[in-house]
């Protein structure tokens, strides 16, 4: 079963790195291989996670031993306006003796205890390695409890030895295809309803899109899934039009969606201005072209022009004070290029940026966009990046906080733009935010003081260090 | 033009003010009545009052199969942070490769620093085959890229539910070469479906001892005047490892910290990247078998290895995340006791420095009710300091709680007059507390950063003492251990005390009579 969503999720033809793959390849899987003894990333169970916590009213229960949900439970800064559940750890807290007996009738008595006590709309099941090894079939259970209780309980089979964060993302989406996605209809639908997948509302990034979409008067039915709704979700069938943020993370979704309902499906991206006025144009074309009215163009264009004339209006102070400033950008997929154009567009220079999420078109967009001299990072080391920033390569590192440390250790200015961060960076307003974080990063006095000797160690190398 | 919108390049607003402006609120509230599909609010406040109920608090206590909101974590995480407190240990979690992704962001969030541990990513293939390969690849990877003077082994479930048997593992990765003959890779099994991190940092402290002092026993090794102690799982180890030591200095006394983290969860800014720093280092930890002496600062993180020193023929002494005076006194006497020195001058004055704070500020103490929760030796440790302040501690709560602990805390309730109301809830999770809260009232809790929800909800400040503290920052460089650590507990809780006093009298007008100056 498992094996065969995997498999499913492998040969997804809305993956153009997919695409280009032979048979052989492609039954090989898009996980890498991961090197053991090496650093590594979030696993599967992590990624399904990512993708599905966002929905807030419903409970995410984890099935395993305290490890996946003592180590996890509300560890994403994706914002929600309306319930907050999705922040409370619920856990089977498998034990020994569960894992000898099995964890079957456990799990049906935790969904139990939270329909008595919560009344979610939905139940999420999370699969972890240890109940999948012993093979606690928890889609069974989900099957029973949801007859017996009355509410959808979704399984969500992902356990972590299975692959990467980014095939946990997929195997999220799938269960959402299999188990939500269809199964309520909205009470109307306007010729204007989109669907945006792969956009979690971190730091309320969503809503600094949303307002705009409000004003061209497009209406978001179903995000997937920030500040999602579980009936939200479950009636994205209905779109007009899907919008896939994080284009690898949840191709699948959209291009089966098209399959199954028809709707056509584009990859766009929140951040960086120009790609911001791309989106809203791709949105609201392919929006008049499936019927809406024609009006929403220029409605679109109005805002476009508004939003774009404000933003380089609010910009303009930060060019004289990031002229000659250098920045290294470490972040997955869209983010890569989408930043550096913006960036670029506030006066930064950007000396190169990593491309492991990065697909095909991600990284030919930049080529394109950079020319072939830009650096593209495949897979950096932690040594080189460090190296970079030590031969002062760099004004600023911006990153997720893994690395963090590696720039902060070598002096250089950090500033943070992955899923831990505080501030919302998405849209027009999410670029003029990125620009006050840059700018207040650059311009804290505390790095003079980093990069100047003690005032008790004199010697020729520290006076040129205190003169720059 | 005007901006439609509240956010305007003049003034960039934060998210927490931002969301709350008038375009906002209204999109907010469309999105509720259009999508949420939820319960009338009269029902959700109803439903609200009755989580707060004994009715529902009986309910709640009835549970049996899920845990809301747990206090613990797993094994392999307490085994990583024992095995961190080596000179230049690589932590290496055999088993999937998510976990350590987990625990290492885990432990930066709370200390903000870096750290470092890898993994052998097991994968599907290897839950069949079992996991030999990934071992043998994995520490010659983990050997080769990050040159660590000490590989120490630990597992996740994966590994522990196919039953991979890491003595054998090394055994053969060493004969294929992965690592030098004689390069030390200590292991530990450390499944977590038994026990929580606190067993997991006992393992480990035991692996890494045995593979050093060996396994057999031997009551006749020479011993020297060396004291061991062994810290425990201890949020607050950058400051209280720091206080050890120089508690030691003022003795005179050799003392032995086994894993100590206090550096590498506190690296300089200088330039310099450090994979790893400080640490206790492989020849004291050699060394350490001859002491005459091991001290555990927290019972329940030593059970194993305590018993191991024993048999080692050493003497051995446990405590329970000592705070405040009397338990300072009691670890000051037993290493006097152990070294055959008088407690110094310098930590009888501090001792005096104490007492006259504590006096200083007691009728702000006097009688307030609190809830305590976090692992077992904090909660013991904890309680008695409040005990001693005339503070009534009420809900004991810890989810790694075992009877034998439940007994403990009652014992040291039943100690003191201020210890009628208490009550200890072993294996209880936060939303078990949040019952208990609800239905027996206290005036404060102290906690982690985890019980910021309990705070919101239950509208009782919360006083972050304990493993994790990720929304606080730095509290961890200072201790809570010794008369200095006992000083610093008490202005913790005293400043929440007084920043509430000052918070409910600042109405002008109204209740600003008693706004005072001077408290």
């Amino acid at each position: 079963m498992l094996q065969d969503k995997i498999q499913d999720v492998f040969n997804e033809p809305g993956c153009a790195t997919n695409q280009a793959k032979s048979a052989k390849e492609k039954k090989k899987g898009c996980t890498k291989s991961l090197k053991p003894g090496a650093a590594a990333g979030g696993c599967a169970y992590d990624g399904a996670m990512i993708v599905l916590q966002p929905i807030a009213d419903a409970a995410h229960l984890v099935h395993g031993p305290i490890a996946c949900l003592g180590n996890s439970w509300d560890n994403r800064g994706s914002k929600s306006s309306g319930s907050q559940l999705y922040r409370t750890g619920f856990t089977t807290d498998l034990s020994e003796l569960d894992v000898i007996g099995g964890g079957e009738k456990k799990l049906y008595r935790a969904i139990k205890e939270i329909v008595q006590q919560y009344d979610p709309p939905a139940v999420f099941v999370y699969q972890t390695c240890v109940p999948a090894m012993t093979g606690d079939d928890i889609a069974a259970v989900c099957k029973f409890a949801a007859q017996k209780l009355g509410k959808p309980v979704i399984p969500v089979d992902a356990p972590g030895f299975v692959g990467s964060k980014n095939l946990g993302n997929k195997l999220a989406g799938e269960a959402l295809l299999d188990h939500v996605i269809g199964t309520v209809e909205p009470d109307y639908t306007t010729p204007t309803d989109v669907c945006i997948i792969g956009e979690y509302n971190l730091a309320g990034e969503l809503w600094l899109v949303k307002p705009l979409l409000d004003e061209i008067g497009i209406r978001l039915l179903s995000c997937i899934s920030g500040d999602g709704r579980y009936q939200e979700v479950a009636q994205a069938h209905r779109a007009r039009v899907t919008m896939m943020v994080c284009s690898q993370a949840l191709v699948n979704v959209g291009r089966k969606m098209e399959e199954r309902y028809g709707i056509p499906y584009f990859e766009g991206s929140f951040y960086g201005v120009s790609d911001m006025s791309d989106t809203l144009r791709t949105m609201t074309r392919m929006l008049v072209e499936r019927g809406a009215d024609k009006g929403l163009i220029d409605r679109a264009e109005g805002v476009i022009a508004r939003e774009e004339s404000r933003v380089w209006r609010r910009l303009e102070p930060y060019k004289p004070r990031f002229d000659g400033k250098r920045v290294l950008l470490f972040t997955g997929g869209v983010k890569s290029w989408s930043m550096v154009s913006a960036l670029e567009g506030a006066g930064l220079t950007i000396l190169g940026t990593s491309t492991k999420k990065s697909t095909k078109e991600d990284k030919e967009r930049i080529k394109k966009m950079k020319g072939e001299e830009f650096h593209q990072w495949d897979d950096l080391k932690p040594r080189d990046i460090y190296k970079m920033l030590v031969d002062n390569q760099a004004d600023i590192m911006m990153s997720g906080g893994r690395s963090q440390f590696i720039s902060l250790k070598a002096k250089v200015p950090w500033l943070d733009i992955n899923q831990e961060r505080h501030h919302a960076y998405a849209g027009y307003d999410g670029i003029v935010n990125l620009c006050e974080e840059i700018d207040k990063t650059l311009s804290n006095p505390i790095w003079r003081q980093v990069r100047q000797p003690a005032p008790w160690e004199s010697g020729p190398s520290s006076t040129l260090l205190a003169a720059e | 033009m005007t901006d439609k919108l509240s956010q305007s390049a003049d003034k960039v607003l934060d998210h927490y003010t931002l969301f709350r402006q008038p375009e906002y609120a209204a999109m907010f509230e469309k999105k509720k009545t259009e999508f949420e599909y939820g319960h009338s609010d009269e029902e959700v406040a109803r439903v609200s009052e009755w989580t707060k109920s004994e009715d529902y608090k009986a309910k709640n206590f009835a549970r049996e199969a899920v845990v809301i909101n747990p206090t613990k974590a797993c094994q392999p995480i307490g085994a990583m942070f024992a095995a961190q407190g080596f000179e230049g240990t690589l932590p290496f979690v055999h088993g999937s490769q998510g976990c350590v992704a987990y625990y290492r962001t885990h432990l930066t969030r709370h200390f903000k620093e870096p750290n470092s541990a890898v993994s052998s990513s097991m994968t599907e293939d290897a839950a069949v085959f079992g996991g030999l390969n990934n071992m043998i690849d994995g520490l010659a990877n983990a050997y080769a890229l990050y040159k660590p003077k000490m590989i120490a082994v630990m597992t996740t479930c994966m590994a522990e539910v196919i039953g991979d048997d890491l003595q054998g593992f090394i055994a053969n990765a060493k004969n294929k070469d992965s690592v030098p003959a004689d390069f030390p890779v200590p292991y530990a099994h450390t499944p977590a479906f038994v026990g929580s991190h606190i067993v997991g940092y006992d393992n480990m402290i035991k692996g890494i001892l045995t593979n050093f002092w060996g396994t057999s026993e031997n009551f006749d090794t020479p011993k020297t005047e060396q004291i061991n102690l062994i810290p425990g799982f201890d949020g607050f180890a950058v400051g209280n490892n720091r206080e050890l030591k120089r508690i030691a200095g003022e003795f005179g006394v050799k003392l032995q910290i086994l894993s100590d983290v206090s550096d590498n969860f506190d690296t300089p800014m200088d330039g310099e990247y450090r994979m790893y720093d400080g640490g206790t280092t492989i020849e004291e930890t050699k060394e350490a078998l001859h002491a005459k002496a091991t001290l555990s600062m927290q019972e329940y993180n030593t059970t194993q290895t305590l018993q191991f020193c024993k048999e080692k023929g050493q003497q051995v002494a446990k405590f329970n995340y000592p705070m405040g005076v009397t338990a300072t006194d009691e670890l000051l006497l037993k290493l006097a006791e152990l070294s055959g020195k008088p407690v110094p001058a310098s930590l009888k004055l501090e001792r005096g420095r104490l007492v006259d704070a504590i006096a200083d500020s007691h009728t702000h103490m006097h009688g307030k009710r609190f809830a305590v929760y976090g692992d077992p030796d904090f909660c013991l440790g904890m309680t008695r300091f409040l005990l001693e302040l005339g503070a009534e501690p009420v809900h004991i709560l810890s989810t790694s709680g075992s009877k034998k602990w439940e007994k403990q805390v009652q014992k040291a309730l039943d100690g003191s007059p201020f210890g009628a109301s208490g009550a200890a809830h072993g294996g209880k999770d936060l939303w078990h507390l949040r019952s208990l809260i609800f239905t027996d009232k206290v005036d404060y809790i102290i906690g982690n950063s985890y019980g910021k929800y309990l705070e919101r909800d239950t509208k009782i400040p919360l006083i972050r003492l304990t493993y994790p503290i990720f929304d606080r920052h730095h509290h961890h460089r200072y201790p809570t251990w010794g008369y200095q650590g006992a000083l610093n507990v008490l202005v913790r809780i005293l400043d929440r005390i007084f920043e509430d006093i000052d918070a409910n009298t600042n109405i002008v007008g109204k209740t600003d009579y008693s706004f005072d100056l001077i408290r």
